[in-house]
C-alpha cells in the first residue's frame, strides 16, 4: 500500500521554508488536488524567482505576504502506523 | 550467505528552501540494520552531512554531475534506531530547487559493499558491478535531461523506481529482486528517451555465515 504525505509549508524566520507533516492519504485526487494547488501558487513562485532567491536578490516572505501556507503531497511512504498524523479523506479536513 | 530483509521505504521530492531539509522514516526493527539515503538535487549547493535519529550517517560519495548541473549523493547508518525518526539533510547553502530523496531500510544486512559511479553516456547506459559476495543486492540510481525509461537489475530486468524532478529526471528506488546475486560481475543498464544518462550502482551485502539461501548443486 502506498501512502501520501501531506506536508504544511510556511515561513520560517525571514528566508526559509518550514515543513509539517500534517497528515496522510492513499487517495490519489487528493494528491494531485494539493500538489495542483502547490504548483500555481509557491511550486510556480519558485521556479520563476529561483536564481533570485539563490542570488539573494528577492527573499522568500514576499510569497508569505498574501497567505499564510501551502500544502504538498509528494512523499510516498508504505508505512504510516508510527507517525501519529491524520488519516485524510477530505480535503476540508486540512 | 543470507539475503538482506528490505524495510521501509520513503521516496520524497519537496524543494527545501533552507539550509536543511527533515525528512520523517521509519526504521524497522531487527538484528542487523542498515538503513540508506540516495539523494539528488542541483549542484547549487553541497551536502554538509546527513543525520538520522541525530546521529550521523556515513557518507559514501558526493558526486558532482557538471554535465547535468547535479549533485547525486548516498550516505548510510549501520544498526540506525529503530521507529519513526528524522532523517536531517543538510547543505552547504539555501537549496532552492527540488531535491530526490530516496530513504531505504534494512534488517539482516551485512552493510555496503562495492560501488561505482558512471556519469551520463549514450542511451543505454550499460555498467557492471562486481558482488563482492553471494545473497546481496544492489540499489541503482540515474539522472538524465530526458524521461528515465528503465532500471535494469541485471541487465535485461526491468525494476521498478520512482521518477522524481529535480529540474533534471531522476530515477531513484530500483533495487534487485529478493533473491539477490551471486558473487561476481553483475551487468546493469539504464535507458533514458534521449541522449544520455548516468548510472551509479551500490551492493547491499547479505549476512556472512547464515547458511545459504541458495541451493547449490554438488556433482559428485
Amino acid at each position: 500500500m502506498k501512502y501520501y504525505i501531506i506536508s504544511k509549508i510556511e515561513l520560517e524566520g525571514t528566508d526559509s521554508l518550514k515543513y509539517t507533516d500534517v497528515g496522510y492519504t492513499e487517495d490519489i485526487d487528493i494528491v494531485n488536488e494539493i500538489n495542483e494547488q502547490y504548483d500555481s501558487t509557491l511550486g510556480k513562485f519558485l521556479g520563476e524567482n529561483r536564481t533570485k532567491l539563490e542570488l539573494g536578490e528577492i527573499s522568500i516572505n514576499t510569497f508569505f505576504n498574501d497567505i499564510d501556507s501551502v500544502n504538498e503531497a509528494r512523499t510516498e511512504v508504505e508505512n504510516v502506523e508510527e507517525l501519529n498524523i491524520v488519516h485524510i479523506t477530505n480535503l476540508n479536513q486540512l | 550467505m543470507a539475503v538482506p530483509t528490505k524495510g521501509n521505504v520513503t521516496n520524497a521530492n519537496p524543494t527545501p528552501g533552507a539550509n536543511s531539509k527533515t525528512q520523517a522514516h521509519t526504521q524497522n526493527t531487527g538484528n542487523n540494520r542498515l538503513l540508506v539515503v540516495q539523494l539528488t538535487m542541483a549542484n547549487t549547493v553541497n551536502y554538509s552531512g546527513v543525520t538520522y535519529g541525530g546521529q550521523a550517517m556515513t557518507q559514501l560519495h558526493s558526486t558532482n554531475r557538471s554535465g547535468l548541473s547535479q549533485r547525486m549523493g548516498f550516505f548510510y547508518l549501520v544498526d540506525p534506531p529503530t521507529g519513526n525518526n528524522n532523517c536531517v539533510i543538510s547543505f552547504t547553502g539555501s537549496q532552492w530547487n527540488p531535491i530526490s530523496i530516496h530513504i531505504r531500510s534494512f534488517t539482516d544486512c551485512g552493510g555496503i559493499g562495492n560501488y561505482e559511479r558512471s556519469g551520463a553516456s549514450t542511451t543505454p547506459n550499460t555498467k557492471t558491478l562486481t558482488v563482492s559476495q553471494d545473497d546481496s543486492l544492489i540499489m541503482i540510481t540515474s539522472c538524465s535531461t530526458y524521461a528515465i525509461q528503465t532500471q535494469q537489475i541485471p541487465q535485461g530486468t526491468n525494476r521498478t523506481f520512482v521518477t522524481h524532478n529535480t529540474n533534471k529526471q531522476v530515477a531513484t528506488g530500483a533495487i534487485s529482486a529478493d533473491a539477490g546475486h551471486s558473487a561476481g560481475t553483475v551487468s546493469l543498464r539504464a535507458t533514458s528517451s534521449q541522449v544520455s544518462i548516468s548510472l551509479d550502482r551500490v551492493e547491499i551485502k547479505g549476512l556472512s555465515g547464515g547458511g545459504s539461501s541458495r541451493r547449490r548443486i554438488i556433482i559428485c
